[in-house]
């Protein structure tokens, strides 16, 4: 989206810079100081281990779970801000599971993301959203749960593109989608990145991510393990080692 | 005899249905059942009362400040006793904080309104017959009430909200819906649910502080047999309830009438803890 | 041995277990004394006042268990109180039959009041939270409608006598030492059930209860006992509430009584005798110094339960427990000494093996679990790993008999677990954790512990409640099995403090040392590393394996890939609720399908 160039921070300033962010349910502490920065229009993707913090990193970005440390997005302060004021920052959050709406139809779904937005332009972002998705757009009128997982999938992803982000987080975008409907959604990355959105992509398709990204952090005992660019050769071997064999246990 | 039998049973069912609805309206909204709901409908007797016949103003504005003053105890529920107890629902402390507003605000009408039943105005000035207004005038509130959630939550976008955020609050969150307001909102909406069944029942009902732990209780049949959240259930029950109720307090009593209810309630509660109408959503994987 | 553990743990904290007996019971102490010399410097009125409270903590004492202890949300108890009250009165009046005499009339008012109490408990084993305290409410308000009809026997809204009890209780002071004699013993009787495995059996139902479960505790069974003990004193303190009021009609028994009794015991505090004995006393006494209010007492009792659900949730009790502000160290750690847990685990034989055969399960048409076998063998560690959702947590389940499974079998030695009831697995030796630690906040870490024993203990309820030999005798045994197992787990430092003071790693290894309790032939263990420290995790590697030494089977859901390859002797790797590989942890890390499955591929 050329035209939201104006207000883009600087070069030097990444989008999103997360400094120090520690977090966790009631008493287990899940997340321990993870520094993270995304540059605008970048596509990133986030690795890990199960149980290694990844989705809770985003729930921690996105303000759906509270947490300590800064985040700063686009130049503003986001440390302590709800969901609502991250949505409305233009940080996109598509949470994991394809958790549509399921008794109301496509467009309502859509409608709901587009709760913010002036009355009069509600229906031109909806429309907007449902071209990147022509396989729902034709179904726009029945409700979610007749859809396949893969069609809610694109529908939770067309949501969090109403807003127009300047960021979209997609948590396992592909989980328990088809090899096909996966190619499909990581197209609509590509054409994100073309048009200058940013993705934080938590993924559990190791080879698939890497692809597609340009850079990759690996999470693992919640701390960030490894960051990289893609194009760096012997990643996936890194990678496998960031996993398994750095913890003391192993060491000793 | 059997006419006013059904007349007053499908009124007093009305009313069920409409304090069922208001605790559904609730639930919906934040997984809580508030021992306010009959609360509300009292309130709405009580104040109706006291703006037309005590301070005199007119019916319409009488009617429209019962309505607000209701809304008005929905929002202080889901500021007291309801916000602040979300974070830990798995203790059900909801159960204690919402049973002590009820009591508050019931005793606080007992000491300042009165400790008896006082008489509620008649809204239409027109005569008496075996089809009085005290028993249609429930009936309007309850298609009223119907129709306008029906139209609320099928074609409007606050109302898909509404629904949003009771099949996923999460994801509603997740999306950037106003969730904090939309559950105020709601409290807000079955205050003036509430508030609206104890109005148009008033001339049956009176303006009683007493009709609170009543009402908690009848209205919470239809929701338990109907099922939670679900208001075709609730005013299904609600109806039979009444029915039921007025058949068995002409046949065998007023104080067996009770019960019987009662007795029938837990009992099919026992068989069915869901409900009869139950069919608890699936799991969510 | 045993012995040096147990003084070397008491020697650790002397002050806790020495003056925290005598600290406890002191104010009671205090109580007892002012209650017996009462007559000597207090007029006529403030008698009334003190028979009052004293009959109705008789209630509350019993509905203590039942709320501040079992946390069942029971509002109408006042329904029990008119049973009672009129249960007495009528009896010893002759409106039925003979004039019996009161005592008489009294102890079948306690029999039938026992009775209605499982009656209008009963719904709490099946009914939610909610709609379980709508019952009680509803109760409340059928069974003065029933007075109010039956006028024949109740005399209906005019009401009836209330019975006078003979010489030397006749007179006002002879009544109060009548009524405070029957309260001291529900005190003392509350008392010994709260320091007893049934005490903290209620209260693991209250706050932990799949925990409770799995250390075999019945919840159906235990509550029934606790609705007739509630509903015998309920129904005797209307026997005496009749008499104290002289003459009883239906307007007595209103629903703010049940309120006040419910709030006092809220404002006590969940899980003590003393908080909720001072919030009885003062809900009674409190309108008597504020006459004008008299009115607003009930507006007033409500303030004060919302008062106390928002900002004190730990009532009275807890503003009294001046120990837990102590500051608790802060460098401490925990270094479990494994060399403990052959006398803890004995040396049962060979505990066989325990199976599962082709075990399928699904949720609303998802397969949780598709046809899955495994082989858990004593003295080994089993791991079971794979991707969120690959039915883990939902094969421990399938195993502690939460989920039973629609094909397949689960087995031990040849048993069919799958047909038992789920706190049967107890029973069978299945010990287990959970992924969330599931204690009592409240209770001490010790107190915890001993819950894993509820199942050793021999002596019953009512021994319990009368502390004859056999109750010292569990207490006893399951103490020092406790602080064992603390000491093998490297808590026995914190054996005194509350359990909700302590780090989640703590908790974790308060869980395993529950467990322990069971002398588990089998424990399973869901994700005991989550949240743990790298040293933390060390040291819980070198525990488990030592229990797998002592002859346990252990089966362990982790992610910490390290932990498993660590020290599994055998790992499962499970992807969609199949298995997708199994072997020894070699072999698994050299699998390049599950390296995959594991990453994500």
């Amino acid at each position: 989206m050329p035209t939201l160039a104006a207000d883009l921070p600087s070069a030097a300033e990444p989008l999103l810079r997360v400094t120090g962010l520690s977090t966790g349910y009631g008493k287990v502490g899940v997340l321990r100081g993870v520094d993270l920065t995304i540059k605008v229009g970048e596509v990133v993707a986030l690795l890990g281990p199960n149980g290694a913090g990844k989705t809770t990193l985003l729930r921690a970005i996105s303000g759906l779970l509270p947490s300590q440390g800064s985040v700063s997005f686009a130049g503003r302060d986001l440390a302590g801000a709800a969901p609502r004021e991250t949505v409305q920052a233009g940080l996109a959050h598509v949470i994991e599971g394809h958790r549509v709406f399921t008794q109301q139809s496509v467009v309502d779904n859509l409608l709901l993301a587009a709760y913010d937005l002036p009355r009069g332009e509600r229906s031109a972002r909806v429309e907007e959203a449902l071209g990147y998705f022509p396989e729902i757009a034709e179904k726009r009128h029945q409700r979610a749960v007749a859809l396949s997982g893969g069609q809610q999938q694109m529908l939770a992803v067309a949501q969090g593109l109403v807003q127009r982000p300047r960021l979209l987080m997609l948590d396992e975008p592909s989980a328990g989608l088809s090899p096909v409907l996966v190619d499909r959604v990581f197209d609509v990355v590509r054409k994100l990145r073309e048009s200058g959105t940013a993705v934080l992509l938590v993924e559990q398709l190791i080879e698939k991510a890497l692809a597609l990204a340009d850079r990759v952090y690996a999470l693992a005992r919640g701390s960030i393990v490894l960051e990289a660019s893609t194009a760096e050769t012997d990643l996936p071997h890194r990678l496998e080692h960031a996993y398994f064999a750095s913890a003391p246990v192993a060491a000793e | 005899m059997v006419l006013s039998i059904v007349l007053s049973g499908l009124a007093i069912g009305c009313v069920y249905a409409l304090i069922g609805i208001a605790y559904n309206v609730m639930y919906s909204a934040s997984r809580v059942f508030s021992f306010t709901a009959g609360t509300l409908g009292m309130i709405g007797g009580v104040l109706g009362s006291l703006f037309i016949l005590r301070m005199g103003l007119p019916v319409w504005a009488g009617f429209i400040l019962a309505l607000v003053g209701g809304a008005l105890l929905g929002v202080v529920t889901e500021i007291v006793a309801v916000r602040p107890v979300l974070k830990s629902l798995d203790q059900h402390l909801y159960v204690l904080s919402t049973l002590a507003l009820a009591l508050i605000v019931q005793q606080f009408t007992a000491i300042e309104w009165s400790t008896d039943a006082q008489p509620f105005p008649r809204i239409f000035n027109i005569e008496r017959n075996s089809f009085d207004q005290q028993y249609w005038l429930p009936m309007i509130a309850c298609v009223v009430v119907i129709v306008g959630l029906e139209l609320l939550y099928r074609r409007t976008l606050v109302g898909h909200a509404f629904r949003a955020i009771a099949e996923d609050n999460y994801a509603a969150r997740a999306l950037g819906l106003p969730e904090r307001n939309l559950r105020m909102a709601s409290y807000a909406l079955a205050g003036v649910i509430g508030a609206l069944a104890g109005f148009a029942s008033g001339q049956m009902l009176l303006a009683f502080f007493a009709n609170a732990p009543l009402l908690t209780f009848y209205g919470f049949v239809p929701v338990a047999l109907g099922g939670m959240g679900n208001n075709r259930g609730a005013v299904v029950a609600g109806l039979v309830l009444g029915l039921f109720q007025q058949a068995a307090n002409f046949l065998v009593g007023g104080i067996f009438a009770s019960v019987a209810v009662f007795t029938v309630f837990i009992l099919v509660l026992l068989a069915r803890p869901d409900g009869l109408a139950g069919a608890s959503a699936g799991r969510r994987v | 041995m045993i012995d040096m553990s147990t003084t070397q743990a008491s020697r650790a904290r002397p002050s806790a277990i020495g003056s925290g007996a005598l600290g406890a019971a002191l104010p009671l102490l205090v109580l007892l004394v002012i209650g017996v010399t009462l007559p000597l410097f207090a007029g006529g009125y403030w008698g009334v006042i003190a028979t009052r409270a004293c009959v109705y903590w008789v209630l509350a004492a019993g509905l203590n268990l039942v709320v501040g202890f079992a946390g069942q949300i029971a509002i109408g108890w006042v329904a029990l109180l008119t049973v009672g009250a009129y249960t007495t009165s009528v009896l010893a009046a002759g409106n039925v039959m003979p004039p019996l005499h009161p005592y008489l009339a009294l102890a079948i008012a306690g029999v039938v009041g026992a009775v209605c109490g499982v009656i209008v408990g009963l719904p709490a084993l099946r009914l939610r939270t909610f709609y379980f305290a709508i019952t009680t409410l509803g109760f409340a308000t059928i069974v003065t409608q029933i007075v109010l009809a039956w006028a024949s026997v109740t005399g209906g809204g005019v009401g009836v006598a209330g019975p006078i009890f003979p010489a030397p209780f006749d007179t006002q002071w002879g009544f109060y030492y009548f009524c405070f004699g029957l309260a001291a013993i529900c005190t003392w009787m509350t008392a010994n059930i709260a320091k007893s495995r049934f005490g903290r059996a209620l209260t693991a139902i209250r706050d932990a209860e799949v925990a409770a479960e799995a250390n075999g505790i019945s919840k159906p069974g235990l509550l029934v006992i606790v609705f007739l003990f509630s509903g015998a004193t309920a129904a005797i303190a209307g026997g005496l509430f009749a008499s104290l009021q002289s003459y009883i009609t239906p307007d007595a028994f209103t629903i703010d009584l049940s309120v006040l009794f419910f709030i006092s015991i809220l404002i006590g505090g969940r899980g003590s005798i003393l908080g909720p004995l001072l919030g009885t006393i003062l809900l009674t006494v409190l309108p008597e110094f504020a006459a004008p209010l008299v009115a607003w007492s009930t507006f007033l009792y409500a303030v004060l339960l919302l008062a106390i659900v928002l900002v004190m949730p730990g009532g009275i009790a807890e503003l009294l427990d001046f120990k837990s502000r102590r500051p608790l160290e802060s460098n401490r750690a925990i270094i479990p000494r494994p060399d403990l847990l052959k006398r803890l685990l004995g040396q049962d034989t060979a505990p066989g093996t325990l199976t599962l055969e082709q075990v399928a399960l699904s949720f609303g048409g998802v397969r949780a679990i598709d046809g899955l076998d495994l082989t858990i063998l004593p003295g080994q560690v089993h791991g079971l790993i794979g991707p969120n959702g690959s039915g883990k947590t939902t094969t421990l389940n399938v195993i502690s008999g939460y989920y039973t499974p629609q094909g397949g079998v689960a087995r031990l030695n040849g048993v069919a677990l799958t047909t038992l009831a789920h706190h049967a697995r107890a029973h069978m030796r299945i010990a287990r954790t959970f992924q969330t630690p599931r204690i009592v906040g409240e209770a001490s870490v010790l107190e915890n512990v001993m819950i894993g024993g509820t199942i050793d203990g021999r002596g019953t309820f009512v021994e319990s409640l009368l502390a004859l030999p056999r109750h010292w005798r569990d207490e006893k045994m399951l103490h020092e099995t406790a602080m064992l197992a603390l000491s093998a787990v490297g808590l026995e430092q914190l054996a005194g403090v509350r359990a909700d003071r302590l780090q989640h790693s703590e908790l974790r290894f308060i869980e395993i040392a529950r467990a322990l309790m069971l002398r588990p032939a089998f424990l399973l263990l869901d994700e005991p590393a989550a949240g743990l420290s790298a040293e933390e995790i060390r040291r819980l590697g070198a525990l488990v394996v030592a229990i797998s030494q002592a002859g346990t089977g252990v089966l362990l859901v982790e992610h910490h890939a390290d932990l498993i390859f660590d020290i599994c002797h055998h790992v499962t790797v499970l992807n969609l609720g199949k298995m997708l590989a199994a072997g020894t942890p070699a072999e698994i890390r050299s699998h390049r399908e599950v390296v995959n499955a594991y990453l994500g591929g």
